[in-house]
C-alpha cells in the first residue's frame, strides 16, 4: 500500500510548483486576496475586543459602577459602598453650550460631565494643557470642552462659554476621556467640576441626567459581588455594571460589522474557488502530456494526484501564512483611525486560533474545488501518447469525491457558523449561495437541452457557437456558473453600495423637523409655542409630554433574569426610557395589533413598539410593570404599533393612556418645522428659554452621515476586493474556453473557416451565456442586497435600475474584450508547434 | 534462449456507439530475452495497439499475456504500472519528454521512482555516453529532435529493462539522426540483454532485427 506522504513525491511537487507557478498565478492571486481579507477581519475583530476587554476597567471607569439614574445616591447606601474602595462620582446630562449671550451666539448641544477630584480612577484624560483637569478643580466655574467645540468656536484658553446663561471659563480642551460615556461616538461633550455643576439649575428630566458612582477596590482580590448585589437589592432603581459590560454596544457593532465582512470574504473565497477550479483544470490540460508520460513510466494515478495535491496545499500553506502576516501588519494602519474615532489603540498580534481559521477556510474551499479537478487526472490515458490525440479533461466526480466535497462544505459552514453571533444568518447565507450555484447549473443544462433540439442553423458563426455549447465535452455549465456568480456578486455589491450611498447622501426628508426641543417645563410650554409661532407663523410645531419610566417587570417577572444582552431590544430594559401619552394614535405609528386607548378606561394601559414586543415576547394583554417616580405601576398592553425611528419625528417605545397619565408631573419635548428657517435665532431663543435644549436636526444627521460614510468606505474597500476576484473568475472561465479551442481552431483554419467567423462564434457563445444568466443574477442580487441592507445594516433598501444596468453592460463589455483578446491569441495558433505537440 | 514474453490468442476489441471494432484478432507471439523484433504493417493494421497491449497500457479483450512466466493479463492498473516502472522502457515517435524537466531530470526520474541511489550521477554518465554532456540542464524545447530522442532512449534504457518498446522512434527525424537513434537502440539493448520490439515502416531497419513480424488487419501474417 502506498504511503500517504512520500518525500520524493513532495520533491516533484515543489519542483513543478517552482517551474509552473506563472501558469497558476490566478490561483495564487485570488487565494491570497480572499485569505488576506478574512485575515484582516479576524485580526481586527480580535484586537478590538481584546483591547476593550483588557481596558474594561478603564472603559468603565472603575472596578464597578453604580448608576442611580436621575437621582443622587442614598447616603446610607453610599456609606456602605465606601468600605469597598475609593468612590468617584460623576453626573452627566444634556444641555446647550453657547459662545456668548448675544442673539447671534453659536450653540452646541452637548453632554456635560461633572467630575469630582478623584476622577478618573483608571486611565487618564488626554487634554490640553496637560493639567486642564487640575485647573478644573481649582478654578471656579471653569470648563474643559472637547476639541471639536474648541476648534469650531475658535476658542482660546481663558475664553468664556455659557451653559444655561452661566459663564464658564475655558481652561483647556479634551482629546479623549478613558471611560466610554453615553454619548460615545456621537457627542460633543464638556467637563466641569462637581462644584461648578451645583451652580447650574438642572431639571432632572429633560436634561437626561444620570448619576454614576464608580469604585476602585481597595483590594482587588476581595469577593465583593455577592455583598454588593445584596446591598443593591434594596434599591431596585439602582443598576450595577461591571467591566465586562462596559462596552456591550460597541462589541455588538463590531460583531455585526465583522459578520457582514466575513460573509463578503467567504463569498470572495467561494467564487475564487471556482476560479481555482477553472485555472487548475486548464493547468492539468496543459500538463496532459506530462501526466501521460509519467503514467507510461510507471507512476500510478494516485501518485500523480498526490503530487498535485502537494502542490496546491503547499501553495495554500504559504499563501495563508503570507496573507495572515500581511493582515497583522495592516492593523497599525487601521489603528490610526480607531484612535481618533474610539480613543482606543489596538496591537498587532499573531493569534494561532485566527491563523488556523484562515488556513482551514482556505483548505476547505480549495478541497471542495480541487477534488473533482485533480481527479480529472484519471481521464488522462498514456495511450494518448501513441495516438497523438489528447482529450481535454473535465471535472470528475466519484462517490468518494462527492462525499468528501459534502463533508468539506459542511465543515466550512460549521467553521463560520460556530464562531458567529448570528449562526442562523451564516447558515442561511451559505444555503442561498449553493441555491444560486444549483440554479445556474440547472439553467446551463436546460439551455443545452433546448439548443440540442435545434436541427439546422444556416448562419455559420451561430452554428459553431451552438455546437460548442452542446458538444458532450462542453464547459458551458462551468462558464455559466462562473459568469453567473461573478455577475450576481457584482450586481449585489452595486445595489448594496448604491443603498449605502443613498443613505449617506440622503437629504433630510421633507417632513422631518428642523429642531428638536427638550426640557420644556409644563408652565412654559404655551409660551414656548407662542414664541415659535411669533418667529414663523407657518411653523409646524408638535409637542408631547414626557416622563421617565423604567420597565422592571414583564408579566410580573424581572426581564433581566431571562432576556439576554444580545437581544435586539435589550436597550429598552437597560435604563430609564422616556414615555408619553396621546389621545389619538400617532399618524406615523400605525397600530398593527389591538386597539387604541379607551378614554373612559382609567386603568393603566400601554401601547408598545411591535418589534420590541416581538423581541421581548410580549403579547396583547400581557402585563408590564413600570417604575415612575419611584412607584411601581402595573399596566396592560392593549396595542402594538409599528415604529420607525428613522423618520425623525417624535417616537416612543411606550405610550400610555392619557386618562391615567394626566396627573403625573411631566415635561415636554417638541419638534418644529419652519417655513423660513433663518428667522429662528438659536441665540435669542436661548436667552429667553434658558432651560430648553435645542437640537438642530441637520447637525445630528451630519454626525450620523459621517459615521455611515466611514462604514461605507470600509465596506466598499472590502467589497471591491470581492469585485476584483469576481472579474478574475470570469476571466479564468474565458481563458479556459479559449485554450480548449486551440486545436479546434487549428483544424478550422486548415479547413478554411476564417478568423472573423470564429471570433463571431465566440461572441455569440458568450452572448447566449450572458443573456441567459442576467435574469437569474438580477433576481438573486436583489434578494441578497435587500437582506444585507435591511436586516444587517437596518437601512432602507430601494431598487436601482440605471446603475445596475450600467454594471451589467460594463461586465458584458469587459468580458467580450477578454474573449476577443484571448481568442485572438489562440485563434491563430502556429500550426507547426501544435503538430509537433509543443 | 529463454522466453521473455508470450502472447496467447490475444484479442482486442473497441466498442463504439454503433459497432464493435476488432483491432487485434487472435495474435500469438513469442519473444525471447535479448531478441530484437521488428513489427511492420500498414497504417491501421494494429501495430500500435499490439505495442500498447504489451506495455500494459491496454487490456486485452481476451487471451493471455505472459511476461517472465507471469500472466499479466489479470494484473491491476497499479501492478501494470509497477511492471512498466521496473521492466519495460518505451520510446515514442514524438519523444514525449516532460517539458518542464531538464534532460538530466527526465532520465533520472526513472531511477528515482525505482528508489535507486545516485540518480543524477548515473543519468549524467549515460547522457554523456549519448553525446549529451553539454545538454544535461537543457529543457526539451532547447534540444533538437535528435537530441530529444536520445534523451528519450536514455530514459528508456537507464534501468536496463527487460523489454524496450520503440514506436517508430526515428519517424520524426532526418536520416542521419535516424541512423544514430537506431544504432543506439540496438547497441544498448544488446549490452543490457534487453529484448527490443521496434515498430517501423523502414524496411532497412526491420532487416537489422532478429525477427520481423508483419501485422495485417489485426493478425500476424
Amino acid at each position: 500500500m502506498e504511503k500517504l506522504f512520500n518525500f520524493q513525491d513532495f520533491k516533484y511537487a515543489i519542483r513543478d510548483l517552482i517551474r509552473s507557478y506563472k501558469k497558476i498565478s490566478t490561483i495564487i492571486f485570488t487565494l491570497f486576496i480572499s485569505l488576506f481579507v478574512l485575515s484582516v477581519i479576524l485580526s481586527l475583530e480580535y484586537s478590538l475586543k481584546k483591547e476593550l476587554n483588557a481596558n474594561a476597567k478603564v472603559l468603565l471607569g472603575g472596578d464597578f459602577e453604580i448608576n442611580t439614574r436621575n437621582e443622587k445616591v442614598d447616603d446610607q447606601y453610599l456609606k456602605k459602598i465606601e468600605k469597598f474602595g475609593t468612590i468617584s462620582s460623576t453626573v452627566e446630562f444634556s444641555t446647550m453650550l453657547t459662545n456668548s449671550t448675544k442673539s447671534d451666539a453659536k450653540t452646541f448641544f452637548i453632554r456635560l460631565k461633572a467630575i469630582d477630584q478623584k476622577y478618573p480612577l483608571y486611565g487618564s484624560v488626554q487634554s490640553f494643557p496637560d493639567n486642564a483637569l487640575t485647573l478644573l478643580q481649582t478654578t471656579k466655574n471653569s470648563i474643559v470642552v472637547n476639541r471639536k467645540i474648541f476648534e469650531t468656536l475658535k476658542i482660546k484658553v481663558n475664553d468664556t462659554v455659557y451653559i444655561k446663561q452661566t459663564p464658564f471659563r475655558v481652561v483647556g480642551y479634551v482629546e479623549s476621556v478613558p471611560d466610554l460615556g453615553r454619548a460615545l461616538l456621537f457627542g460633543d461633550f464638556a467637563v466641569v467640576s462637581t462644584n461648578s455643576f451645583l451652580n447650574l439649575n438642572i431639571n432632572t428630566l429633560g436634561s437626561f441626567i444620570n448619576y454614576e458612582y464608580r469604585v476602585k477596590l481597595n483590594n482587588e482580590n476581595i469577593n465583593f459581588k455577592q455583598e454588593l448585589e445584596n446591598l443593591t437589592k434594596n434599591y431596585p432603581s439602582y443598576s450595577v455594571r461591571y467591566p465586562e459590560n462596559s462596552s456591550n454596544n460597541l462589541k455588538k457593532l463590531i460583531d455585526n460589522f465583522s459578520q457582514f465582512l466575513s460573509l463578503v470574504s467567504i463569498s470572495a473565497m467561494l467564487i475564487a474557488g471556482i476560479g481555482i477550479a477553472n485555472t487548475l483544470i486548464s493547468f492539468i490540460n496543459q500538463k496532459n502530456i506530462s501526466i501521460a508520460i509519467m503514467k507510461s513510466l510507471g507512476f500510478t494515478t494516485s501518485t500523480i494526484k498526490k503530487i498535485f495535491y502537494f502542490e496546491i496545499f503547499t501553495l495554500l500553506t504559504i499563501i495563508s501564512l503570507l496573507a495572515y502576516l500581511f493582515a497583522i501588519l495592516s492593523v497599525p494602519i487601521v489603528n490610526a483611525y480607531l484612535v481618533k474615532t474610539l480613543g482606543i489603540t489596538v496591537q498587532s498580534e499573531f493569534i494561532l486560533k485566527n491563523f488556523i481559521k484562515v488556513f482551514l477556510s482556505g483548505f476547505l474551499v480549495v478541497s471542495i474545488f480541487c477534488l473533482p479537478t485533480i481527479s480529472a487526472i484519471q481521464q488522462i490515458k498514456p495511450t494518448s501518447l501513441f495516438r497523438n490525440v489528447f482529450q481535454p479533461c473535465e471535472f470528475y466526480f466519484t462517490k468518494k469525491n462527492i462525499s468528501l466535497i459534502i463533508l468539506a462544505i459542511i465543515s466550512l459552514i460549521l467553521l463560520f457558523a460556530f464562531d458567529s453571533k448570528k449562526p442562523f444568518y451564516t447558515v442561511m447565507y451559505f444555503l442561498v449561495f449553493f441555491i444560486i450555484c444549483l440554479t445556474l447549473y440547472g439553467l446551463s443544462k436546460l439551455i443545452i437541452f433546448y439548443l440540442r433540439k435545434i436541427n439546422f442553423i444556416k448562419f455559420l458563426p451561430l452554428r459553431l457557437a451552438v455546437k460548442n455549447i452542446t458538444n458532450p465535452k462542453t464547459i458551458f455549465p462551468i462558464t455559466v456558473l462562473s459568469l453567473g456568480l461573478g455577475v450576481t456578486l457584482l450586481l449585489s455589491l452595486t445595489l448594496i453600495g448604491y443603498n449605502f450611498k443613498k443613505e449617506v447622501q440622503k437629504s433630510i426628508p421633507e417632513i422631518a423637523p428642523d429642531y428638536f426641543f427638550v426640557s420644556i417645563q409644563n408652565l412654559e410650554k404655551d409660551e414656548f409655542v407662542k414664541y415659535l409661532k411669533s418667529n414663523d407663523k407657518n411653523a409646524v410645531i408638535e409637542t408631547m409630554p414626557i416622563v421617565s419610566a423604567s420597565l422592571i417587570k414583564i408579566n410580573k417577572k424581572d426581564p433581566l433574569t431571562y432576556i439576554k444582552q444580545n437581544n435586539d431590544s435589550f436597550w429598552v430594559l437597560e435604563r430609564d426610557r422616556r414615555i408619553s401619552w396621546s389621545k389619538t394614535a400617532p399618524k406615523d405609528n400605525p397600530i398593527i395589533e389591538g386597539s387604541w386607548f379607551d378614554e373612559n378606561n382609567k386603568s393603566f394601559q400601554i401601547s408598545l413598539d411591535a418589534k420590541v414586543a416581538k423581541d421581548l415576547n410580549i403579547k396583547i394583554n400581557d402585563s408590564l410593570t413600570l417604575k415612575i417616580y419611584g412607584r411601581e405601576i402595573e399596566g396592560k398592553v392593549i396595542n402594538l404599533r409599528k415604529v420607525d425611528y428613522r423618520d425623525l419625528s417624535i417616537n416612543f417605545v411606550m405610550l400610555i393612556n392619557p386618562s391615567f397619565a394626566q396627573n403625573i408631573p411631566h415635561e415636554y419635548i417638541a419638534t418644529a418645522k419652519f417655513k423660513n428657517l433663518p428667522d429662528f435665532k438659536e441665540g435669542v431663543f436661548l436667552q429667553k428659554f434658558k432651560n430648553i435644549s435645542t437640537i438642530k436636526v441637520s447637525n445630528y444627521l451630519g454626525k450620523v452621515t459621517e459615521i455611515i460614510n466611514k462604514i461605507f468606505i470600509a465596506v466598499i474597500i472590502i467589497s471591491s476586493i470581492a469585485v476584483i476576484i469576481g472579474l478574475m473568475v470570469i476571466s479564468s472561465a474565458v481563458i479556459v474556453q479559449a485554450r480548449l479551442s486551440v486545436y479546434q481552431n487549428l483544424i478550422f483554419k486548415i479547413l478554411g473557416i476564417n478568423s472573423k467567423n470564429l471570433m463571431l462564434a465566440s461572441i455569440i457563445e458568450f452572448l447566449i451565456t450572458f443573456l441567459s444568466i442576467i435574469f437569474i443574477a438580477a433576481f438573486f442580487s436583489v434578494f441578497v442586497s435587500y437582506f444585507v441592507i435591511e436586516t444587517i445594516f437596518r437601512l432602507s433598501w430601494s431598487l436601482e435600475i440605471i446603475n445596475s444596468s450600467v454594471v451589467l453592460l460594463f461586465i458584458g463589455i469587459i468580458t467580450i474584450i477578454l474573449i476577443l483578446i484571448n481568442n485572438y491569441k489562440f485563434l491563430s495558433p502556429k500550426a507547426y508547434p501544435l503538430v509537433r505537440n509543443e | 534462449m529463454k522466453s521473455l514474453l508470450e502472447l496467447q490468442d490475444i484479442y482486442l476489441n473497441y466498442k463504439t456507439e454503433n459497432s464493435l471494432v476488432e483491432v487485434i484478432k487472435g495474435v500469438n507471439l513469442k519473444i525471447n530475452s535479448g531478441e530484437n523484433v521488428a513489427v511492420v504493417g500498414k497504417s491501421g493494421s494494429g501495430k500500435t495497439s499490439l505495442i500498447m497491449l504489451i506495455a500494459g497500457l491496454e487490456k486485452a479483450t481476451s487471451g493471455k499475456i505472459i511476461f517472465e512466466d507471469q500472466d499479466i493479463s489479470a494484473y491491476s492498473e497499479d501492478e501494470l504500472a509497477d511492471l512498466r516502472k521496473k521492466k519495460i522502457g518505451i520510446v515514442f515517435q514524438s519523444f514525449y519528454l516532460i517539458p518542464n524537466y531538464t534532460a538530466l531530470e527526465n532520465v533520472s526520474l526513472v531511477l528515482e521512482i525505482n528508489k535507486i541511489e545516485n540518480t543524477q550521477k548515473k543519468s549524467a554518465e549515460l547522457l554523456e555516453q549519448f553525446g549529451l554532456k553539454d545538454r544535461l540542464n537543457h529543457f526539451p524545447s532547447q534540444l533538437s529532435g535528435g537530441e530529444q530522442q536520445r534523451v528519450a532512449i536514455a530514459r528508456s534504457i537507464i534501468l536496463s529493462p527487460k523489454l524496450i518498446l520503440a514506436d517508430e522512434p526515428s519517424g520524426n527525424l532526418d536520416s542521419e539522426n535516424s541512423k544514430l537513434i537506431i544504432n543506439l537502440l540496438f547497441k544498448y539493448s544488446k549490452q543490457n540483454n534487453s529484448s527490443l520490439i521496434l515498430v517501423t515502416h523502414d524496411q532497412s531497419i526491420a532487416k537489422e532485427c532478429d525477427k520481423i513480424i508483419e501485422i495485417k488487419d489485426g493478425k500476424i501474417i
